[in-house]
């Protein structure tokens, strides 16, 4: 039993890194777009909305990942703006919190809130060059989401976690 | 898991959404009630999750006392099983003669596994639950692939972001869905798809998306053009209905003529 800590810290290391967040993408990723649709991109401050974090875990390696996915929080203000985070996701390499920000029905943010990478072998991959999809691509992000292709294993914890959050808003 | 629906009043009527935690993975649902009874949505819903759960029980190759498991070891011989793993076989083949052999399940390490296309199939069975009760739209998550029917609003398609293999926050392209949107990736299996032609790891392309009417295909297409890459986009021009797109390992992104790219 004493090993268990072990595994889980070392298991929780590595997709963040995969993953490709970089601080200068943060709350760039949904939002980046939004500013040429007419809808001002807002922080929780600017626009009044209050964002809720959702109860820490803790020791989110005793969490079973899946079940925390249906803990999101949800907070409503009377702006129209809404945030809401996901709960704590651990996965195989990482551990991270969502939080999507709504405006008026759109997504205006979704940011990482936690992003640990913690071994060498994730930020060697955090090192690898990051292919650039080409520029069309990169701009349809921008468009209003009411879910999100491409998951399973270790990677749909975390996207799963973005659903649920998009589920709870009621993007519409 | 705790399966209660949550609601929400939309401009475009009521929402429900439920997450339920099943095939190790969630499924995810998101209903625009329309005008159907809200109580028979309920229903429904719950008779979907049930649904899910016994597609888990029958199918999963990861509990030893399964049908699919015992059948797998020839334990119990194929006529013996129940229904439904007679009803997936068949659309694996379907499914593996449609993909010219890069989805197929007889060639997986470890003995048949139609893994890659059971969820997809469960999916659109509890799709079809919903669709029978009336609702407007309904959108089901099965782990980052997606049956629709109807759309989140009056005249509205139902917006699905294929992730970018790069970043999880971000979202590669828009796709507007005909029914169906399946993404296999190797950001989420390492380089553990197996080839069937090989039957050793092998990946034509970091993330394959396939669009079309229904889930169950769709998503053993996106496990083949993810094997198969940007050549293989031809086959899935090929197959009536069907849309494919690729992202390559250089960040390069090629689609089939008709992909329902968004704006």
């Amino acid at each position: 039993m004493r090993r268990a800590p072990i595994v889980l810290a070392a298991t929780a290391a590595g997709l963040a890194g995969v993953l490709g967040f970089h601080t200068e993408q943060q709350g760039s990723g949904l939002l980046s777009g939004l500013a040429g649709t007419g809808t001002t991109p807002t922080t929780a401050p600017k626009t009044g909305s209050t964002t809720t974090t959702s109860p820490s875990t803790g020791a989110t390696g005793t969490t079973p990942p899946l079940a925390s996915a249906s803990t999101s929080t949800t907070t409503t203000t009377p702006s129209g703006t809404r945030s809401a985070v996901g709960a704590d996701v651990q996965y195989r390499y990482g551990e991270l919190e969502l939080k999507v920000t709504v405006t008026g029905g759109r997504i205006t943010a979704v940011t990482p809130v936690i992003d640990t990478a913690f071994d060498a072998r994730s930020y060697q991959i955090n090192s690898m060059a990051e292919p650039q999809l080409d520029s069309q691509a990169v701009q349809a992000q921008s468009a209003n989401i009411n879910g999100v292709s491409g998951a399973t294993f270790t990677s749909q914890a975390y996207v799963q976690s973005l659903q649920a959050a998009l589920d709870k808003l009621g993007i519409k | 898991m705790v399966g209660r629906a949550s609601g929400a009043e939309s401009a475009h009527g009521t929402a429900l959404s439920r997450v339920h935690a099943v095939m190790g993975t969630i499924v995810s649902f998101d209903v625009r009630v329309g005008e159907a009874e809200p109580s028979s949505v309920l229903v429904a819903l719950s008779r979907a999750c049930a649904r899910l759960d016994r597609a888990d029980a029958l199918f999963s190759t990861w509990k030893p006392n399964s049908p699919m498991s015992l059948l797998r070891s020839d334990v119990m011989p194929a006529a013996k099983a129940p229904a439904e793993i007679g009803e997936v076989l068949e659309l694996c083949a379907v499914a593996r003669d449609l993909s010219g052999g890069l989805f197929d399940p007889w060639r997986m390490p470890g003995g048949i596994d139609p893994t890659g296309l059971v969820k997809g199939w469960a999916a659109d069975r509890v799709l079809a639950e919903l669709r029978a009760v009336g609702v407007s739209g309904a959108m089901v998550s099965a782990g980052g692939d997606l049956a629709t029917c109807g759309g989140p609003g009056p005249g509205l398609a139902w917006r699905i972001g294929v992730r970018d293999p790069w970043a999880a926050d971000k979202v590669a392209c828009v796709v507007e869905s005909p029914g169906a949107v399946a993404t296999s990736g190797v950001y989420e299996r390492g380089e553990h798809v197996i080839d069937p032609r090989t039957g050793r790891p092998q990946a034509g392309c970091v993330s394959a998306t396939v669009t079309g009417p229904e889930l169950w295909l769709a998503d053993a297409l996106a496990t083949g053009l993810l094997v198969g890459g940007t050549d293989s986009l031809e086959l899935i021009e090929a197959i009536e209905g069907y849309e494919g797109y690729v992202i390559s390992r250089t960040g390069a992104v090629a689609a089939t003529g008709s992909f329902p790219t968004g704006r």
